[in-house]
């Protein structure tokens, strides 16, 4: 984030510091968020809930560590406390919810999947728009190679170069990831990814 | 397996098939291939999210430091402890305890007289914040509601932008709502803007907080044409 002390700042409510960590983190916060309820509004009632519970305790926080994951155990639990609220009151907030949406029909992801999410969800977010896109075609929509050269109407061949050289810069990120213990702990090491680390 | 293996086997494009991956590794690259399914991985929030969050810690921090300016309670603590902010001197309460031992004595006399010259006023006040989002309706509308308790009721204070103005009859009217579905109307507008409201019932029993579209027609229930909805959480 550039500033040495923005979490300081951020600690006591500066506005520029909330607004600076947010910018960092909050997509990421976000997306865990949605991981576990599976439902956009309440995701984003968590992201606040979250964002709210990290400034009470920016006190306590060990500036040595590194603030992504701590951020992201804080989003989970939030996350947690709306599904909790979420099923205590299941027939009102509920009640134009997907019904497909997992989260609110099983338990939520343990900290390492959601940790797992949170990397991935970070080394997407260093692709190239393109890239990043035809990822998402492929894995997200379930589209086959075919179908993205048709819907992107470049040729087949230059599908699959591109999703592979793609995929191959997922897998250095997540290989870089995974050779980093950012928590300081064991437990948050991410159990996936490829390359680079065999 | 080589890396490239690997690679094009998370890229769709593997000729040996799952049958020849290593089962480890096939577990953990479908592990990944699963998550990169994920719809939560895509989505993203909307542009007010940031608006929002920032709009929800500031006024927590601002009412930690309002409450000590205007709380004589907190002032006397204050008096005694001297000019240190509350959040700092909680660290420091944790791993100074000597200061614990004169200080505290003195605040608990300052605390006292404070409390006697008060009546019990020093309470801070109950809050509760709420950040509101579009509804299909009305997608480029956001909300952010501040709940205060007093002895009249629950003022709410509303900050909303992206609304169009309504008139000739027409109107935004907020509502609580419990989790029954029973709606407590507690105010009308016509406009984005900010907007002071009133709540006879608690958030803590009515949570939901909707914004619909009415039309002045003698028809006092909601039209269910809502434009904004948020759930309030406590942020005393």
């Amino acid at each position: 984030m550039g500033d040495p002390h923005v979490l300081s700042r951020f600690a006591a409510g500066d506005e520029d510091a909330v607004r600076t960590i947010y910018r960092t983190y909050g997509r990421l916060v976000f997306a865990i968020a949605y991981k576990v309820l599976g439902d956009r509004e309440l995701a984003e009632d968590a992201t606040q809930q979250a964002f709210l519970q990290a400034w009470r305790a920016a006190a306590s926080f060990e500036p040595s560590k590194e603030l992504g994951p701590w951020l992201a155990t804080i989003a989970r639990r939030a996350a947690i406390d709306v599904y909790r609220r979420e099923a205590r009151h299941a027939h009102s907030p509920l009640e134009d919810a997907d019904p497909a949406a997992s989260g609110l029909v099983s338990l939520p992801p343990s900290v390492d999947r959601v940790y797992d999410a949170w990397q991935v969800r970070q080394a997407l977010s260093e692709l190239s728009p393109n890239d990043a896109d035809l990822v998402r075609l492929q894995h997200m929509e379930g589209f086959t190679h075919s179908q993205i050269a048709e819907r992107l109407n470049i040729p087949v061949g230059t599908v699959k170069s591109r999703s592979f050289r793609a995929h191959r810069r997922l897998a250095g990120l997540l290989g870089h990831l995974r050779g980093n213990d950012p928590a300081g702990s064991a437990s948050s090491q991410p159990r996936i990814g490829t390359g680079g680390q065999r | 397996m080589t890396d490239e293996e690997r690679i094009s086997y998370l890229a769709g494009d593997y000729a040996g098939g799952p049958g020849s991956l290593d089962p480890a590794d096939a577990e953990e690259l479908d592990e990944l291939r699963t998550l990169l399914a994920d719809p939560a991985m895509w989505e993203v929030p909307g542009q007010h999210l940031e608006d929002t969050v920032v709009a929800t810690v500031t006024s927590a921090a601002s009412r930690e430091t309002g409450d000590d300016r205007s709380d004589p309670v907190a002032s006397a603590r204050r008096a005694a402890g001297g000019e240190i902010p509350r959040r700092a001197r909680r660290r420091s309460r944790r791993s100074v305890v000597a200061w614990a031992a004169g200080a505290a004595a003195a605040a608990a006399i300052a605390i006292a007289i404070a409390i006697g010259v008060t009546s019990g006023t020093g309470t801070p006040a109950t809050t509760f914040s709420a950040a509101l989002s579009g509804t299909p309706l009305a997608p480029g509308a956001t909300g952010q509601a501040t709940l205060t308790q007093t002895t009249a009721g629950w003022n709410v204070t509303l900050h909303v932008s992206g609304l169009p103005r309504l008139d000739n009859g027409r109107f935004y009217q907020a509502w609580l709502k419990n989790a029954a579905g029973i709606l407590v109307p507690i105010g009308t507008f016509n406009q984005s803007g900010n907007v002071t409201l009133w709540s006879g019932v608690p958030p803590t029993q009515y949570p939901t907080i909707t914004v619909t579209r009415q039309q002045a027609n003698g028809n006092q229930a909601s039209s269910g044409q809502r434009v904004l909805v948020g759930h309030a959480h406590s942020t005393s």
